[in-house]
């Protein structure tokens, strides 16, 4: 019974996240400009054709009947046909998606357990010259600009020294219907720096919180009574800390998470890897929008859905939330 | 007891002086510190809050952390000084050697395990390699042991599924689990209820009795100390004043702050007598009839939880003549203090009449309709209920202009004297509330109670997080104001004794329901009904007459 209101919540939810994102997202492409001038040659088309290519689009149509063939698209799962690439707007989200996907994965990765390490290095010994260090870095590392930071990545991982390609996703395989970089070893070279400029401001915040997690539940009770209790730290560390922190975290990683998977657009543009951001960014140029719709959209879906799956994990890991009693 | 005194003692603690390095420089935590623990033996260490007693404790398990120093003296076990020994070989005794209870069981287990494996991880840890069968069998008989229900059963269950007696069974097996021959108890019952910490004190005095385990007992609590301890060691500001067999320091006391520390504690009169009972009764202030309360299960987050609604009170009935103090007492769970935020109109009522100076209350509404406002409280830690960002005479000023909207403007002298009243110096009104102690915060919470004029007060256990002696004064402040000014109060304590000497009736409260309730001296002196009469067994004799 809990569970079904609960997935009731969060499907209304959804649905009123991407009705507003929609709204929001149709009237601010339809004042930016008129599509038209992107679809037909400027220099060449006589007003005929362009009145032409504007009922083909359904531009000559009010606004709110044009809202209304959007949603009728969206209800079919097509978000009609992309005026720049001719295909269905759906698909070309779908084509990007891998590309992102690993991209994020792998960034969260290095973050959480970079993060994890360095926070609770710092945090089992606050105030200590190593402490200050990670916390000050971590600082700088939160603000510096993502894209100055893909930019020194650049220079020092592929131009300077040439251990890594500075863009691109390089050779690709295919394993279920998607194609992959971290299949290949030219992919997962490709990589490294796209991730690495994701994954340091990520790798900051998670330590920043483990940090304050680990010395707020060092200070409680029940580590001095492990301690008297003649435990090690290490098994104190690793089966009474790291869990009691890991809330927070859980949290904190899947809203970046989310993040990633939709505005990676500084990285994807910088190392010309063709995710979602990019896509994003390229068809709010062109005014592509069922292209922006359809992105959109996909971000909305994963927001909720990861914001879910938070949720899920939480239950996994507090008895509290459990089992209530 | 004294057998083996001519060997050498068990733990010796000679001249112990321990410095704490601090941002405002050092200072004496414990100072000149010398006393012995023998086999099977019971010390009390007892003081008020800042007496050092409980860095003892840490010191002799080893937990003071690194900004203190041991600048002189020793602490010997068995002949080894404990100082001399590597941090390697002082865990090695931790747990195995000197074992440890905390006080407050809601924070003492970690909350995402369950406690059989934090029973179990202990075991492991001082006997590594066992396999797990035997260690969980181990466990389930440990818990057994202390005196939970169903061992197996409980052994999968997390801290927060326990009540607060078992949970700190479960804490006292975890301290017996690497069978120590010595356990530092840091007021192993202040946060229990008062039948809950007799059994607890007969489970630490069965062990020491049986298996000659020795317990260094660290309380303010001289209740405790006279159940179980054999010697006392009374301290003040890190320093001893006095240490002696327990008999001794509680018949014929030496110095004049243990007589203090003694005359302190309140004491609980069993025979009727006549001082509060009144002729006739006044028109009642409150009037409350079957009021009922339940705690549903819309927990949204508890994805696999079955919504379950519990009730918190059950059907409770009361009145409050004018002029009078009404005492509810019970144990933690009773209903008594949701009683109490249902009357300030802090929590609504399912159901129930409430009568307010005359007037029927709306009880499932706050505002003027219902009671905020009219009934003021006084809540338990007075250092959570005053906004640490205002200074006395800001809170008490706040107080002033609230109900201003509702009598008129209000003279602002009324402020120095009520705090002339409360006792409280005029200079106190520029300070912040971490600049007061205990007892003025308290006196600043009763001012701003007093101030707001209202109908009713109600004070949930305003004495119990503060010292003993401190309690003592402001108990006398409340029973003044109220022969003074002729107040009305619901006085919600679990303390009996503190109870009858403040109240003219008394309400005893059970699982939500109304167990017992009438005059003061009949609750105590004839009283017939079973739980009121365990209630009061439940304090050690000494103190009841």
């Amino acid at each position: 019974m809990a569970l079904l209101s609960v997935i009731t919540g969060r499907l209304s939810q959804a649905f009123l996240l991407i009705f507003v994102m929609s709204l929001v997202g149709f009237i601010g492409i339809h004042s930016v400009g008129n599509p038209v001038y992107n679809v037909v040659n400027i220099e060449t088309a006589t007003p005929e054709e362009i009145r032409r290519a504007t009922i083909l689009l359904g531009l000559d149509q009010p606004v709110w009947r044009q809202y209304l063939v959007f949603v009728q698209n969206v209800a079919t799962g097509t978000f009609g046909t992309s005026y720049i690439y001719h295909q269905p707007a759906f698909g070309l989200v779908l084509d990007k998606l891998s590309a992102t996907f690993e991209l994020a994965l792998f960034a969260m990765l290095v973050a959480t357990v970079l993060g994890l390490g360095l926070g609770v290095l710092a945090g089992t010994r606050p105030g200590s010259p190593l402490d200050r260090v990670i916390v000050t870095s971590s600082v700088y590392a939160l603000s510096v600009p993502s894209f100055w930071l893909s930019m020194m990545l650049i220079l020092v991982g592929a131009v300077m020294t040439g251990w890594f390609p500075p863009g691109g996703r390089g050779l690709t395989a295919n394993l279920l219907g998607f194609d992959w970089s971290f299949l290949t070893s030219d992919g997962l070279r490709h990589l490294v720096l796209p991730v690495l400029a994701l994954a340091i401001p990520n790798i900051a915040l998670i330590a920043r919180l483990a940090r304050a997690g680990t010395v707020e539940v060092e200070r409680m009770e029940f580590t001095r009574f492990c301690v008297a209790k003649g435990l090690s730290r290490r098994r104190i560390l690793f089966h009474h800390t790291l869990p009691n922190i890991s809330l927070p975290i859980v949290t904190i990683v899947g809203l970046q998470f989310g993040g990633m998977l939709a505005f990676a657009v500084v990285v994807e543009s910088i190392f010309a890897w063709p995710g979602v951001g990019k896509l994003l960014i390229d068809s709010i140029q062109l005014l592509d929008r069922p292209v922006v719709m359809a992105t959109l959209t996909f971000t909305a879906i994963a927001f909720v859905a990861l914001n879910t799956l938070v949720d899920l994990v939480y239950v996994v890991l507090d008895p509290r939330v459990r089992i209530s009693t | 007891m004294s057998a083996s005194t001519t060997t050498t003692p068990l733990l010796e603690v000679r001249d112990l002086t321990l410095r704490h390095n601090g941002r405002g420089g050092q200072t004496t935590i414990v100072q000149n510190v010398s006393f012995t623990l023998g086999r099977g033996e019971v010390l009390g260490i007892i003081g008020e809050s800042g007496a050092g007693k409980s860095t003892i404790g840490n010191a002799v398990i080893g937990l003071v952390g690194k900004s203190f120093e041991q600048s002189f003296g020793t602490i010997r076990l068995d002949g080894v000084a404990l100082e001399t020994l590597s941090d390697r070989e002082r865990r090695k005794l931790r747990g195995k050697t000197i074992a440890s209870i905390f006080q407050d069981h809601t924070s003492s287990l970690d909350p995402l395990m369950t406690v059989g494996n934090q029973l179990g991880e202990t075991i492991s840890a001082i006997h590594p390699g066992l396999p797990r069968s035997e260690i969980r069998r181990r466990t389930i008989e440990l818990l057994g042991w202390v005196g939970i229900a169903d061992p197996a059963g409980r052994h999968d269950s997390y801290p927060h599924q326990l009540s607060g007696g078992q949970r700190q069974r479960v804490v006292i097996a975890i301290a017996l689990a690497g069978s120590p021959s010595i356990i530092v108890a840091d007021e192993p019952t202040s946060a229990l209820d008062a039948t809950v910490q007799k059994q607890i004190l007969d489970i630490l005095r069965n062990l020491v009795d049986t298996i000659g385990l020795s317990l260094i007992l660290i309380t303010h609590d001289m209740g405790v100390v006279a159940a179980i301890a054999d010697k006392v060691v009374v301290m003040k500001d890190g320093e001893i004043v006095e240490q002696d067999a327990t008999s001794t320091v509680l018949e014929n006391p030496k110095e004049l702050y243990t007589q203090q520390l003694l005359s302190a504690v309140p004491r609980l009169h069993l025979s009727p007598s006549a001082a509060h009972s009144q002729p006739e009764e006044p028109a009642p202030i409150l009037v409350v009839e079957n009021l009922s309360r339940s705690f549903g299960g819309g927990n949204i987050r508890g994805l696999l939880g079955k919504p379950s609604a519990k009730f918190a009170l059950k059907n409770v009935s009361l009145r409050v003549p004018r002029g009078s103090v009404l005492g509810i007492v019970g144990e933690s769970g009773s209903g008594k203090t949701t009683i109490g935020r249902i009357l300030a109109g802090l929590e609504k009522g399912d159901s129930g009449k409430v009568t307010l100076d005359g007037r029927a209350r709306d009880i499932s509404r706050s505002g003027d309709e219902g009671l905020l406002g009219h009934v003021q409280m006084i809540f338990q830690d007075p250092a959570l209920s005053l906004n640490p960002r205002m200074t006395v005479a800001e809170t008490l000023r706040e107080c002033l202009r609230f109900t201003a909207r509702k009598e008129g403007p209000r003279n602002p002298d009324e402020i120095t004297r009520m705090t002339d009243r409360m006792g409280l110096a005029r200079t106190l009104l520029s300070r912040y509330p971490h600049q007061l102690s205990g007892g003025q915060k308290q006196r600043v919470c009763i001012a701003r109670a007093l101030l707001a004029r209202p109908a009713l007060i109600v004070a949930d256990e305003p004495t119990s997080a503060l010292d003993v002696s401190v309690q003592a004064e402001i108990v006398s402040l409340l029973k003044q104001t109220v022969t003074e000014s002729g107040l009305s109060m619901v006085f919600i304590s679990h303390d009996l004794a503190i109870v009858q000497g403040i109240c003219d009736a008394v309400g005893i409260m059970k699982d939500g329901r109304m167990e017992d309730f009438g005059p003061s001296d009949f609750i105590f002196g004839r009283s017939e009904n079973a739980y009121t009469r365990r209630l009061i067994d439940a304090r050690p004799k000494i103190f009841t007459h």
